[in-house]
């Protein structure tokens, strides 16, 4: 229990200190609230108007007290409006976060789905030749950044072949065809990368546990390779790409921005990156701690799930 | 730790600057030509990249901008602002592009301003490296550096080098990235999104997202090898802590340093092409593979894949090769151990 209290101080200590840096970075950056105003006002604006413009969104309070003053908007769930086009904040982060779930949870499907199989053949069959055009294809996929896999795939799917538009035209859950056209690209991009990192991950450890005595014994015992496979090395050997994949959640929902920019996808990344541009301090900052809450918490389950898994680290590890 | 944890796992986790620590062993060994293939492309491309300006193979008559060493150029006599796909690209359609006949050019073919798009990528290969160079070495200096005494002398220097690194490793990688790229632009650009930049803001960012898990690793290793009866002994005979860091402590970790050497130059040469995409990348006319393929990418609508691909292709053999090197490497000092 007490490590539970003392995780979730910890947590909640870097989600502040991850949101209140990204409030005084924000204010720093060239021109700072001059430049909101001018974009709100347009040129041409006496120093009075804005001054007023400034002071209506208050941005000639401290650093620190505009911070409160936000947290406590976040927390009371008053989020305010968006300085340029006085839309509604709460809206725009709720329209982008399911972009991005679709994607993450996609990619991570589609990863899975291919990585699991694939590694569980080549450590079986170690050196062989499927294992070893395994492994080097998935070392190759590796080395491709995905603005180099994005418009490989358009050019032949939206350009030479006209089979998805381009860009994507978001459609929700409602029309199936429409929603698989505008995702499949995006979430192809961003499963290769995956795809190879858990396929290497799951192979080197069903590998190692392929050569423990218990596998030994098992087939000396006459159980069939399939059995083998699934029955007895899969689950010891799940441990690290459960891992990766659960970081991966994190990671993948504000993380996609070069893939949501490439195909004009509206997520939680590219609302990010967007509003530092247009210099929308409060959206940022919203997008941000949604985000850091949600890689804290799946770090939070994650560290839950080991100390379940294995009680030494709930004493705490020897090691930093 | 929770970033510990994440660290050890590594993977492919989408910030393009973390080393992944965990990497698989590999069994056989990789065959020798593969090696030398790669060797060879990466020595190919350093020296183009040094030796632009008057190697026979590249173009260079580019009189357009202020500082002509900097920019790549236009095919001899052909001033026409066209795209022409590369000479080999049969199935590429030039008259579609053009109107008068079919004609390919050059190896990578010419991009919309007529640039010779081969001499360009080399050009690019000089940005790019020179950055992705400079990047890890501060990366490695600084990381080392801190490292070391984080992990040697332990006690507040620890804890506060520890929390920074937590902190930076907490915030997600582009949008510390953006804002360091950004803080250098001028006050009176309204957009961050322009290219204006000179190449010391792009390392400098880079830099800083190499230092906290390459600090990390240092750090790692020195507790380890500081607990070592080596290390021990040169304390009994009253060696100085600075004598055991630099002489018994740092021997042991520059091959491990060296291996995540260059997978961290892969890492930084992706991450700059992400900074290219999102519009955070040098000045207008200098190239660099990610800025080229951000600007091709426009084209690609209209089916002109070549000004996009044909440095995605240059960059990705690169990456692949380090990576290629940096593994081989690993398995040689065979650095798994010293990270578990």
């Amino acid at each position: 229990m007490r490590y539970f209290l003392n995780r979730l101080v910890q947590l909640a200590i870097v989600v502040f200190a991850v949101t209140f840096l990204t409030s005084v970075a924000l204010r720093f950056l060239p021109g700072g609230s001059d430049v909101v105003v001018a974009l709100k006002t347009g040129p041409g604006a006496t120093a009075a108007q804005a001054q007023a413009v400034k002071h209506d969104l208050g941005l000639d309070r401290s650093i620190v007290s505009q911070y409160f003053d936000w947290m406590h908007k976040f927390v009371t769930g008053n989020w305010g409006f968006t300085f340029q086009t006085n839309q509604s904040i709460k809206t725009e982060v709720v329209r982008a976060l399911p972009i991005s779930a679709f994607i993450m949870v996609y990619a991570q499907i589609l990863s899975l789905l291919f990585a699991v199989p694939v590694a569980m053949w080549s450590a079986y069959r170690q050196g062989s030749k499927f294992d070893r055009i395994g492994t080097t294809t998935a070392f190759g996929l590796l080395s491709a950044p995905n603005y180099i896999v994005a418009p490989v795939l358009m050019a032949a799917f939206s350009v030479q072949r006209k089979w998805v538009p381009f860009p994507s035209i978001y459609a929700g859950l409602g029309d199936p065809v429409a929603h698989f056209k505008a995702f499949v690209l995006p979430v192809v991009t961003v499963a290769i990368p995956l795809y190879a990192g858990y396929m290497r991950l799951l192979r080197s450890d069903m590998v190692a546990t392929l050569q423990s005595d218990f596998i030994t014994t098992a087939r000396a015992s006459g159980v069939g390779t399939w059995s083998i496979l699934f029955k007895h090395a899969l689950r010891p050997s799940l441990f690290s790409i459960v891992t990766a994949a659960a970081v991966n959640i994190g990671a993948l929902m504000g993380g996609v921005v070069i893939v949501e920019q490439f195909f004009l996808l509206n997520g939680m990344g590219r609302l990010t990156v967007e509003s530092i541009f247009r210099r929308e301090y409060p959206t940022v900052q919203y997008a941000v701690v949604v985000l850091a809450l949600i890689y804290v918490l799946v770090n939070f389950f994650i560290d839950l799930a080991y100390a379940w898994i294995d009680p030494r680290v709930r004493m705490g590890r020897a090691l930093g | 730790m929770t970033t510990m944890t994440m660290t050890e796992v590594g993977g492919p986790v989408v910030p393009p600057v973390e080393p992944p620590l965990a990497k698989p062993k590999r069994h056989h060994r990789r065959g020798r030509i593969t090696l030398w293939l790669a060797v060879a492309w990466l020595a190919f491309i350093t020296v183009s990249a040094i030796g632009a300006n008057f190697l026979p193979y590249i173009k260079h008559s580019c009189t357009q901008y202020a500082n002509p060493k900097q920019c790549s150029t236009a095919v001899k006599g052909d001033l026409l602002k066209i795209e022409k796909p590369p000479a080999w690209a049969w199935f590429a359609h030039p008259e579609k592009h053009i109107g008068k006949g079919p004609e390919r050019t050059g190896w990578f073919g010419t991009d919309r301003n007529g640039y010779d798009l081969f001499s360009r990528s080399m050009f690019g290969a000089r940005n790019s490296l020179l950055i992705g160079g400079f990047s890890i070495t501060f990366g490695l200096l600084f990381g080392t550096v801190l490292g070391m005494i984080s992990g040697y002398y332990r006690g507040w220097a620890d804890r506060i080098i520890e929390v920074v690194t937590n902190i930076l490793l907490a915030f997600p990688a582009l949008l510390l990235a953006i804002f360091i790229v950004t803080f250098s632009d001028k006050p009176d650009s309204t957009s961050s999104a322009s290219d204006t930049r000179s190449i010391g803001p792009i390392i400098i960012a880079l830099s800083i997202l190499a230092i906290p898990p390459l600090t990390r690793l240092v750090r790692a290793n020195t507790i380890m090898y500081s607990q070592r009866e080596f290390v021990m002994a040169a304390r009994s005979i009253g060696a100085p802590n600075r004598r055991i860091l630099v002489r018994e402590i740092l021997p042991n970790i520059i091959p491990t340093l060296l291996s995540f050497a260059l997978t961290g130059l892969a890492l930084l040469l992706v991450a700059e092409g992400a900074l290219a995409a999102l519009g955070l990348s040098v000045e207008a006319p200098l190239p660099t593979w990610g800025r080229m393929i951000s600007s091709g990418q426009e084209r690609l609508r209209s089916g002109i894949w070549w000004p996009a691909l044909m440095p995605a292709m240059v960059m990705f053999l690169t990456i692949l090769c380090i990576n290629l090197l940096g593994d081989i490497l690993a398995e040689r000092f065979n650095t798994r151990e010293t990270i578990a």
